[in-house]
């Protein structure tokens, strides 16, 4: 966008980028070289003999797999329903599903806890599984909604004059032609479900039912002042999420801008 | 739309009902949504602990108690506090990251990659080494005492002001990547002539940004409020994790004020009431910035 004459320029333009980009690099970098003080990396094998580590991460796996699922079946389902098929008051619904767009998550905590602890759905991965599932519906509803109202509806029309129904449509027609926001609503949820905090920390007790986010937490927990076997851990549990960016950017980034493209 | 022009009509098969397709997401979404809200407006309608079978009604009285919070008040202007400050000094760096990498600079992928990672870890991963680098005996400390200003070093945390401007700079540094991209898209968007023709008229590259860039982006810069408003609204957990709201309310947002109250102090109806507050401020916020942007944007025309 800036037009760079001189070479002069092109330094300045290069060095302002560097300059303005130290203060993002730094949190990480202070990251890795916090873990790697005191025992060096004696901390990381600390961290990784913990017979508990793997379970952290399954857990967190299985929800992130199970929210993604959930809100995909909601969301494509939803979205085809409202923008092609036919709905008596259908713009209410639609409504009904945006007012919630805006909820806090936090809002919940008190009935969700009474609801939890009534169903004996306490300690279990689906206390955070259907939040944080029914929590993400409205917008990605939004999202794919927008998206399927830009499929031409003669395609449908074509399909139903060769005597598909339904069904075989939403299969053969829909789902091939949604297959980017598909891809991105999947990518977001994904992040979202893997990153949750609250949740989990409300809902799972026991280490063994817990998920990523909250093993800074326990770390802590277990080694009280040892602040490198902290960060270490910080370390460990964000460098998976961090490889799956880079190979996967491009997605990522579409994933997570798709929210507030209107 | 073919449904409705008239003569095609003739020939159309009527399109098959809808409702079963809509009804996983109304049943699933909107019932759980809506029990839980509905809950908790019976919540907030009584004095109970959370677990022991004694509730007692007390009408609007959270309500009353709430408006005479002083905390309650103070999480409301440490929101706004955040939501402007963070929105401007997104904007600011999301335009001219976006700017900057358009142009022809080295390693572009590699700045974005470093500008879009903070955005996929989860605050629960950095948050320790936030609180590492502005600890008494933390990174920031020992920077400044290496550079010999020792006299600048404090305990950052322990001071109001400065753990709120913690909170807001966190904040900033997960989230610019997104609003960086946004920009980046916008900006891929205008159109090259009319920069052209502004660079023949001898407008220089601030000039352009200014009267060109700027205006054409103002789709996203909406959006953009929008999603920093509701957002600041949801605020919890950096506040949370980085400074645990304090030191002394300091850094209280509504979110760690409702986990204070219905958890730590076992008060929740009084936290169903904050609830309750919150949900309205955010679907207000959601309406007045959506009616506003979009009148602006008519203006426009």
């Amino acid at each position: 966008m800036f037009e760079i004459r001189r070479t002069s320029t092109r330094v300045w333009l290069q060095i302002l980028l560097s300059v303005l980009v130290i203060p993002f690099v730094f949190p990480l970098v202070a990251m890795v070289q916090g873990s790697l003080a005191g025992q060096g990396w004696g901390n990381y094998a600390t961290v990784l003999s913990l017979p508990l580590l793997p379970g952290f991460f399954v857990n967190s796996a299985i929800i992130a797999a199970a929210v993604i699922v959930l809100v995909l079946i909601c969301t494509m389902t939803a979205s085809f329903g409202f923008s092609k098929l036919r709905i008596p008051g259908k713009e209410i619904f639609f409504w009904a599903l945006l007012a919630c767009l805006t909820l806090p998550g936090v809002v919940l905590l008190a009935p969700l806890f009474a609801t939890v602890t009534r169903l004996g759905a306490y300690n279990t991965l689906w206390a955070v599984i259907v939040p944080v599932a029914a929590l993400q519906v409205p917008f990605t509803v939004l999202l794919a909604r927008n998206f399927v109202d830009g499929i031409p509806d003669q395609l449908i029309e074509a399909a139903r004059v060769d005597g598909a129904n339904v069904l075989k449509i939403f299969w053969h027609v829909m789902l091939p032609l949604t297959r980017p926001i598909i891809a991105a609503v999947g990518v977001l949820v994904f992040i979202n479900s893997w990153n949750e905090y609250l949740f989990p920390l409300l809902f799972l007790q026991s280490p063994e039912q817990q998920t990523v986010t909250l093993v800074p937490s326990y770390f802590i927990g277990q080694y009280n002042n040892d602040q490198t076997k902290v960060l270490a851990s910080a370390v460990v549990v964000g460098l998976p999420i961090v490889i799956a960016y880079i190979f996967l950017q491009r997605f990522f980034e579409r994933g997570l801008a798709a929210g507030a493209l209107k | 739309m073919t449904a409705r022009t008239p003569g095609s009509t003739g020939r159309r098969l009527k399109s098959p009902p809808g409702w079963p397709w809509i009804l996983p997401a109304l049943i699933f979404s909107v019932g759980t949504l809506y029990y839980c809200i509905g809950y908790t407006g019976y919540i907030s309608t009584l004095d109970w602990d959370g677990t022991s079978p004694l509730q007692q009604s007390v009408g609007v009285e959270n309500f009353v108690h709430l408006f005479h919070d002083p905390i309650f008040w103070r999480s409301i202007i440490h929101t706004v506090i955040f939501a402007v400050s963070t929105f401007v000094m997104q904007v600011v760096l999301g335009l001219v990251f976006a700017c900057l990498l358009h142009s022809k600079l080295y390693l572009r992928t590699f700045y974005k990659v470093l500008i879009f990672i903070p955005v996929v870890l989860a605050t629960a991963t950095v948050a320790p080494v936030f609180r590492q680098i502005f600890a008494a005996d933390g990174v920031l400390n020992d920077i400044l005492q290496a550079v010999g200003l020792d006299s600048l070093a404090r305990p950052w945390m322990a001071n109001g002001a400065f753990a709120l401007i913690i909170v807001i700079m966190v904040h900033v540094w997960q989230s610019t990547g997104v609003t960086f991209v946004l920009y980046y898209a916008a900006v891929g968007q205008v159109d090259p002539e009319t920069i052209e023709a502004a660079r023949i008229d001898g407008a220089g590259n601030l000039r352009i940004i200014g009267s060109i860039i700027w205006p054409s982006v103002r789709g996203t810069t909406i959006a953009i409020a929008i999603l920093t408003a509701i957002g600041s609204l949801k605020t919890f957990d950096i506040p949370f994790l980085v400074t645990g709201g304090g030191p002394s309310y300091a850094t209280e947002f509504l979110g760690t004020l409702i986990y204070r109250v219905s958890v730590s102090y076992a008060q929740v109806g009084y936290g169903a009431a904050i609830s309750i507050v919150l949900l309205v401020l955010a679907i207000v916020a959601a309406i007045i910035i959506n009616t506003g942007g979009r009148r602006g944007e008519r203006a426009d025309v």
